[in-house]
């Protein structure tokens, strides 16, 4: 399972600083240093939760390398692998990991796997509207409303406010579910980790964007959404989940999701194409470095998302053989 | 109407002989003119209500938002300061419990209101300071609200809106404390740092640019060389001696240019400026990091008009910012132009020559007809099908053969062999043609008949009475099919997103750079640039308004587009009025 990896790696690495208004970057995270002679074209195709951090981070490295060209498409997750594979895109942003299969096709054309690193932490968030009372939810209880088999265990479906407990006005009132489209990384992990796998409903409404989820759940009063917390508005309230029926439920702050306490933490990831054999080229291995480094990690914090630390980067950067140091 | 019959008047002539005036003749319902013509003046009345409904709303919408709102500074029964702009607010339903759990007070107030509860959006910023950029306040947890005129409202080239007073400014090494947003000195470095940013921009885009597609043309011709001859071939060698021996002057003078850029950015960090939220949370950043300050409380009309019109040239004439949700749009003003002119050079000449030869050259028998029915038809296939066959037909089949043969020495970069300029032009042709095909048939079928015999009768060919006397006559026809195939055009959407049309689009499709027009790029376009801002940006409360200013703007240039066509329709027609019998 993945948050519980997320939260064996998180839990070490202490030294993040988190206040409860803003947050800050890992401050062993170092800064970015220019080197000279970058120049080219590059272009990412992917995620869409990763589309504004991409071109946060696009918009930062241009301003360093004035004649670098990034081209920007975010339509989902599933975009990714046949773009790295087409070569139509050198970097492949996902808001999951590669599935086995997207990695055996990418490997049956260049003989060695794509290679991922990460660059920030999303707690993906159950989104009610803000007049939403509801203090708690499991992930049995999130399986049971979104699902349709109940793998997590819930004993009865989860139609209504009232069958989560609710009472007043919201107990007879039908439960309205928003979530991303089939090519969304966020719609394939949260199908893995909130519904064990399970299927959808057939009743949750499939929005093409991440913030488009927000919305809709923000102009519904009964309605419940899953998205990226870095969408988080005004008018929708993040409900806080708990792993178990019974156990303590955590919100979605920073905290919690360092601590992997906070049941569906993720990575967000970028594939590149990288020879193990081959040295990285300068223009993506620069770009590399500067999404994860302090500057990179403080867009990271601009769209929403949580930073990731330095452990994390230095472990990344060896499995790209850069140096993580320059 | 009814009409009179043979009948009607004997039988008139019975009764006034009979001097009885029946005059009960009763009309039936269907034939009366008075239902119909309510009916279709109600189906009117709708159309127009409907239509300038949904103008008004996005013009409304449109133009208020560069209007500079006042701030409040709310003071909370907590003790707690919020200041932000009211942005709207509204009352809602507490439930039962909740109100129960409130204040005796307050429960009693709200209980009095029927259980509802008055509560304000604020804009606060300062997303960087607190970790949100709006906030709802109820009304019931208000203990005053002021509107200071010493608040300012501040935008940033980073992390948006800042809410709060200006604590201090250093000025080439001296430093203001507390100045006014109208303070002279404080204007002045901060006109002068706008400039320093211009000119370290122009460095880095245009000179260094300039440098850096040198030395990438450079670095292709030594892979041209080598892939042409080999590796090892006296021919890629020279390439390589070149390329060693041109790039050292041009490193030199990139490390010349870097140097000034450094230079200025040095002076730029020594001009900064601390801003204080309401609460006393300072940040420090470049004066040239600020876009506009002002107080909001204390504008003059005269200020207020300034600030209006100096965000709508912001939009109008810079590159996006933060993701698309702030600066301008001139990349997609600029890309919807070109993509519907493009696609109005592609679609014009093939729509009229199919047009022609249905029309005035094929048999008109069943293969005609079919051919011509299944041009009907494909104005109903759905837009994004058009899509699909651009990405697979003209980006990855043609253009990668474009690829495989001009360009290979960029593979595995794809030059054509993805989304660009001219393959949205081409797979929107496709899309717009049969509205050509339709219009131009009408416009040549309309041509008198007599008048062609007349040219023929004269001696002309065929091709001669086409060009001089069909041709001219239907063009008013043609631009009207033309016209109406811009504007589908250019309002088209879905199938852009699968052949060019990207967030972030690096460069314009026209440069100073040989050969000037590069129609394989991807491009930036209104129309997705609405749906990017309205459903894909991180804060959909803040994009919710520049959703209706894009609108606004795209409507505007399609206006423009179509005020043109219209105006060639209108001169081509007087042209021909008077040499008409």
């Amino acid at each position: 399972m993945k948050f519980k990896s997320l939260a064996v790696i998180l839990a070490g690495s202490a030294a993040l600083a988190v206040t409860a208004s803003a947050l800050e970057v890992d401050p062993a995270l170092p800064s970015y240093k220019p080197v000279s002679g970058i120049s080219g074209q590059v272009k990412s195709i992917g995620s869409d939760s990763l589309n504004n951090e991409m071109t946060l981070w696009a918009e930062g490295f241009k301003a360093i390398y004035p004649n670098v060209k990034i081209e920007i498409e975010g339509k989902g997750s599933s975009t990714a692998p046949p773009a790295l594979i087409e070569g139509t895109a050198q970097f492949g942003p996902m808001s999951r990991p590669m599935k086995s299969k997207e990695i055996e096709a990418f490997e049956k054309k260049y003989g060695y796997k794509p290679t991922p690193y990460r660059v920030a932490v999303d707690a993906l968030a159950v989104y009610v509207h803000k007049d939403n009372p509801i203090k708690c939810m499991s992930l049995q209880q999130v399986d049971a409303v979104f699902s349709k088999g109940r793998k997590g265990g819930a004993a009865k479906e989860i139609t209504t406010w009232g069958d989560l407990g609710m009472t007043g006005e919201w107990a007879s009132k039908p439960i309205s579910l928003y979530g991303r489209n089939s090519a969304s990384g966020t719609y394939g992990y949260f199908k893995e980790v909130a519904l064990f796998d399970g299927d959808y409903k057939d009743t949750v409404k499939e929005q093409p964007g991440s913030s488009t989820v927000v919305q809709g759940v923000a102009s519904d009063k009964f309605a419940i959404g899953y998205s990226g917390i870095g969408y988080k508005t005004a008018d929708v309230r993040a409900v806080p989940l708990s792993a178990k029926d019974g156990s303590t439920c955590y919100d979605t702050s920073p905290e919690s999701a360092y601590s992997g306490n906070y049941p569906i933490a993720r990575f967000l990831y970028i594939y590149v194409n990288k020879n193990p054999n081959q040295p990285f080229d300068p223009l993506r291995g620069e770009f590399v470095k500067y999404s994860t480094s302090k500057e990179g990690q403080i867009e990271t914090i601009k769209g929403g998302y949580y930073p990731i630390t330095n452990d994390l980067r230095n472990e990344d950067l060896k499995v790209l053989g850069l140096d993580a140091s320059k | 109407m009814t009409t009179i019959t043979a009948d009607d008047v004997q039988q008139a002539d019975r009764d006034s002989s009979q001097a009885v005036t029946r005059r009960n003749i009763t009309i039936p319902l269907k034939a009366r003119g008075e239902p119909a013509l309510w009916a279709l003046g109600g189906a009117l009345s709708v159309g127009i209500v409907m239509i300038f409904g949904f103008l008004l709303l996005v013009f409304y919408n449109g133009f208020t938002t560069f209007i500079a709102k006042p701030v409040a500074v709310v003071t909370l029964k907590s003790g707690e300061l919020v200041a932000g702009e009211p942005t709207r607010s509204e009352l809602y339903k507490l439930a039962p419990d909740a109100v129960k759990a409130l204040a005796p007070t307050d429960a009693a107030k709200i209980e009095a209101r029927g259980g509802y509860e008055q509560r304000t959006l604020y804009r606060t910023g300062n997303y960087d300071l607190s970790g949100y950029d709006f906030k709802w306040v109820d009304d019931r947890n208000v203990a005053r609200a002021e509107f200071p005129s010493d608040v300012l409202f501040v935008e940033r080239l980073e992390w948006g809106a800042f809410v709060g007073r200006i604590k201090a400014a250093a000025i080439d090494g001296k430093t203001v404390s507390t100045p006014t947003a109208k303070d002279p000195a404080l204007v002045q470095a901060h006109e002068a740092a706008l400039q320093r940013l211009q000119a370290i921009r122009n460095i880095e885009r245009n000179l260094i640019g300039r440098v850096n597609y040198d030395l990438e043309r450079l670095r292709l011709k030594v892979r041209r060389a080598e892939l042409n001859y080999g590796p090892t071939s006296p021919e890629a060698a020279a390439a390589r001696a070149n390329e060693v021996e041109a790039s050292g002057p041009l490193r030199a003078q990139y490390e010349l240019l870097a140097a000034e850029a450094q230079r200025i950015r040095q002076i730029d960090q020594k001009n900064t400026v601390t801003l204080a939220d309401i609460a006393g949370k300072e940040k420090t950043l470049p004066l040239s990091g600020l876009v506009r300050f002002y107080a909001a409380n204390d504008l003059t009309l005269a200020d207020k008009i300034g600030i209006y019109l100096s965000r709508w040239w912001e939009f109008l004439s810079s590159d996006p910012r933060e993701a698309n949700t702030e600066g301008g749009v001139l990349p997609a003003i600029f890309g919807t132009v070109a993509m519907t002119l493009l696609m109005v050079l592609m679609v014009a000449p093939v729509g009229v020559i199919t047009a022609l030869y249905l029309r005035e050259y094929a048999q008109q028998g069943r293969l005609v007809s079919v051919v011509r029915i299944s041009v009907n038809n494909l104005a109903g296939v759905p837009s994004i099908v058009y899509g699909v066959f651009g990405l697979g037909f003209f980006a990855y089949g043609l253009g990668s053969s474009i690829d495989e043969v001009f360009f290979l020495e960029r593979l595995p970069n794809p030059t054509y062999g993805t989304g660009g300029l001219i393959w949205a032009a081409l797979t929107l042709a496709l899309l717009t043609v049969p509205v050509v095909i339709v219009a131009t048939e009408e416009a040549l079928s309309a041509v008198p008949r007599s008048m062609r015999e007349g040219s023929l009768a004269c001696g002309a060919s065929k091709w001669q009475t086409i060009r001089n006397i069909v041709l001219p006559r239907a063009m008013p026809g043609i631009m009207t099919g033309i016209i109406l195939a811009m504007a589908r055009g250019a309002g088209e959407v879905a199938p852009l997103m699968l052949v060019g049309v990207v967030k972030l689009a690096p460069t314009l499709p026209i440069d100073a750079y040989f050969p000037y027009i590069h129609l394989e790029r991807s491009f930036m376009h209104l129309g997705f640039h609405i749906y990017d801002v309205g459903f894909q940006s991180r804060n959909s409360e803040a994009g919710k308004p520049m959703v209706f200013v894009t609108t606004c703007l795209l409507i505007g240039i399609i206006t423009v587009l179509n005020l043109a066509a219209i105006i060639i329709r209108s001169r081509l027609k007087r042209r021909f009025a008077g040499s008409q019998f």
